[in-house]
């Protein structure tokens, strides 16, 4: 009944053609027409952030996201975040912390983390653990994590002065 | 979720009791019904299109009528499959009364709605509830007695239609007013002058005053 | 779980996605930001045949002033709002209510537009467009009209959006230096859809008060202006003395509907904890500086 449509998009920096079903979210695109496992699907209805992923720059629900909606944009995923190595620093801080136990909500962590070290380099705990709200974890009760992102936060605040910080703009 | 309501309709008692119990005009008259049909003497059944916000929900359902009491009251249960969406289940309880010529309505409705609907929905299902409720009263009060022509424009005859719009005692206001939810209105008795346009036209203006006069009362008292 | 199956379509012109919506009436839902729609869609609680995305309407971006008013496009997202200078300037209560709305990643997709077209009970944008008396604009096929938000939103899920219109921007009036604004809501969790809400608009002369218009979100099946209060507040100082007047005014003046959780007396009582935050915020800031 629907037509399928033809999606080209660049993933982790690799570009992608691919036929898919209009109604496909993004994560099912990324995990089973790419098989990039990286990414988890919790809830499907946009509350637990273990779908998290980066569109064109920023973090949306992967879920929430239909993968059409991708066309001739940018994603990039938490294997591809990993390679990029723009934070290893805050992965070390979460191995350092013990901030995952099973690690089914640590991509969609690690992705949201991510914007918040841009968005706001100078963020209080209390903003770190609302921008996390977002995030559901059920196995570590969520102060290693919190722990993980301060220190990365207050480590970058310390280099800063080798290093501007970058703003995601507008 | 439980809803307790009062309408009072203009039509007969015996009138209202024939149409709520019509599936014609239950067809016509609930929002989003699709189909409503006699399977037995106390039983029908239904199909209709549940629309509120984004949802777009196909309810099938049963209702069983108990405790009738022809022309005054009955209980009904009812339960409905959303397929994928859930479930609804209920009882309500519907009572008539003379007033005057018209029939004074009394619901009362207790419902639960299982699965997702229930769920994520399930911090609106008092307002759809209320919202669906005051639809159908609406429809079925148009249904029953259509809207009048300007008055003056009434002809005099003695065998004038007894037809004018009667405002549910339930209404959903705009943002200013809060809902006066479950107001009652003591009418004024009614004498047995004859039915002419005039005799009409002074009866609602009674109801008007009365309507209004209650309502300013009720809202000092919120 | 999965969405149905559903052909899906991105018009490149507002006539395009006219007669779309005129072939298909209730068969297609537009697709903006997604964030309600998909979440509908993936729980199948609702299987449209058409989904029509509306993201590619260029004239549905951007926040601009017009007059003496800031107007902001349907397709605006929530982040663009809570990151503009624009706005941060003009209409600072949007400014303020932003980071309530969900978390990160949905403020990155959904939009001011959607929030105003869906009128949720609970959402920050219609809230607050009811508190600052902002317009919502709208277009048809047979042109454009503009409606106050008081007017705009009537019932539950309910605007007063015809069928064959869409939701084309809104705007507030710009800033004074008089206008003084907050904006705070009461969730069980950040992000969650909120219990209560309350958005003040208010304008002073030194410290007192010209106007203080105050917008309730949750409390009813739209979003709730108090005008007894409000109407006790024009002239007064905000001082202890009449924040307490107000809040009786209000525990009087608010009807609460009830949900699965909280009772009308719980909503009752957060709205009046907010007010009082809110209002002896109000003072304290016009105390500050009208020395």
């Amino acid at each position: 009944m629907a037509s399928l449509q033809t999606l080209q998009v660049e993933v982790n920096g690799q570009a992608q053609v691919r036929s898919v079903a209009p109604r496909q979210h993004l994560v099912d695109f990324i995990r089973n027409e790419l098989g990039l496992k990286g990414s988890h699907l919790g809830c499907e209805h946009g509350v637990c952030g273990a779908c998290t992923v980066e569109v064109n720059g920023r973090i949306v629900r992967g879920c929430l996201t239909l993968a059409v909606q991708a066309q001739g944009g940018k994603v990039r995923t938490i294997e591809g975040l990993s390679a990029d190595g723009d934070v290893r620093d805050l992965q070390d801080a979460f191995v350092r912390n013990n901030a995952l136990q099973c690690g089914f909500c640590t991509p969609g962590m690690v992705m949201a983390a991510k914007e918040l070290l841009e968005a706001k380099p100078d963020a209080t705990r209390e903003e770190v653990r609302e921008w996390m709200s977002g995030n559901y974890c059920r196995c570590t009760g969520y102060q290693a994590i919190i722990d993980a992102i301060c220190e990365t936060l207050a480590e970058r605040a310390k280099n800063s002065s080798s290093r501007p910080s970058e703003k995601v703009s507008v | 979720m439980e809803l307790t309501g009062e309408v009072v309709i203009n039509a007969a008692r015996t009138r209202v009791w024939i149409a709520l119990n019509d599936p014609a005009v239950l067809t016509a008259c609930i929002p989003g019904c699709e189909a409503v049909e006699q399977v037995g003497p106390l039983e029908k059944t239904a199909r209709m299109l549940v629309k509120v916000g984004p949802v777009r929900a196909k309810f099938s359902g049963r209702i069983l009528m108990s405790d009738v009491v022809e022309s005054e009251r009955c209980a009904m249960t009812f339960e409905g499959s959303g397929g994928a969406a859930g479930m609804a289940r209920g009882r309500s309880q519907v009572e008539l009364s003379d007033e005057g010529e018209s029939t004074r309505l009394h619901y009362t409705v207790q419902a639960s709605v299982a699965g997702k609907l229930g769920l994520v929905g399930g911090r609106m299902i008092d307002g759809a509830a209320k919202q669906m409720a005051d639809q159908f009263f609406n429809a079925f009060q148009l249904h029953l007695a259509p809207a009048q022509p300007d008055a003056d424009k009434l002809p005099t005859e003695s065998k004038a239609p007894k037809s004018a719009q009667v405002q549910p005692l339930v209404t959903h206001s705009r943002s200013e007013d809060m809902t006066v939810a479950g107001a009652t209105v003591t009418r004024q008795p009614t004498s047995k002058l004859t039915d002419d346009m005039e005799w009409l036209r002074v009866k609602w203006f009674a109801m008007g005053v009365l309507a209004t006069a209650i309502g300013v009362w009720l809202g000092a008292q919120l | 779980m999965k969405s149905a199956a559903f052909d899906y379509v991105k018009p490149a012109a507002m006539a395009e996605l006219f007669e779309l919506l005129q072939s298909h009436g209730d068969d297609a839902r537009i697709l903006a930001g997604g964030q309600t729609l998909l979440a509908t869609l993936n729980m199948r609680l609702s299987e449209p045949k058409l989904v029509i995305d509306i993201t590619g309407l260029q004239e549905l971006r951007g926040i601009h002033q017009v007059g003496d008013r800031l107007f902001i496009g349907a397709l605006t997202t929530h982040t663009e709002i809570e990151n503009s200078a624009l706005v941060s300037q003009h209409a600072p209560m949007l400014t303020m209510a932003a980071p309530h709305i969900a978390h990160r990643a949905i403020r990155n997709s959904g939009t001011w537009g959607g929030s105003i077209a869906y009128g949720d009970p609970a959402a920050e944008w219609p809230c607050c467009l009811c508190a600052m008396d902002g317009h919502v604009h709208l277009q048809s096929p047979n042109g454009s009209r503009k409606i106050s938000a008081t007017d705009f939103f009537i019932d539950l899920y309910t605007t007063a959006l015809a069928p064959d219109e869409v939701v084309v921007g809104a705007d507030v009036p710009l800033a004074s230096q008089a206008d003084w604004f907050a904006f705070d809501e009461l969730a069980r969790r950040h992000g969650d859809y909120a219990v209560a809400g309350l958005a003040v608009a208010a304008s002073f002369t030194g410290k007192v008060a010209q106007r203080v218009n105050l917008a309730f979100l949750g409390i009813g099946t739209i979003p709730w202006r108090a005008r007894r209060t409000e109407a006790l507040l024009v002239g007064k100082t905000l001082d202890l003395a009449t924040v307490e007047i107000a809040v009786a005014s209000l525990k009087a003046e608010l009807d609460p509907l009830p949900d699965l959780t909280h009772s009308p007396e719980t909503k009752r009582h957060l709205a009046t904890v907010l007010a009082r935050r809110l209002l002896s915020a109000a003072h304290a800031n016009r105390s500050a500086i009208a020395v």
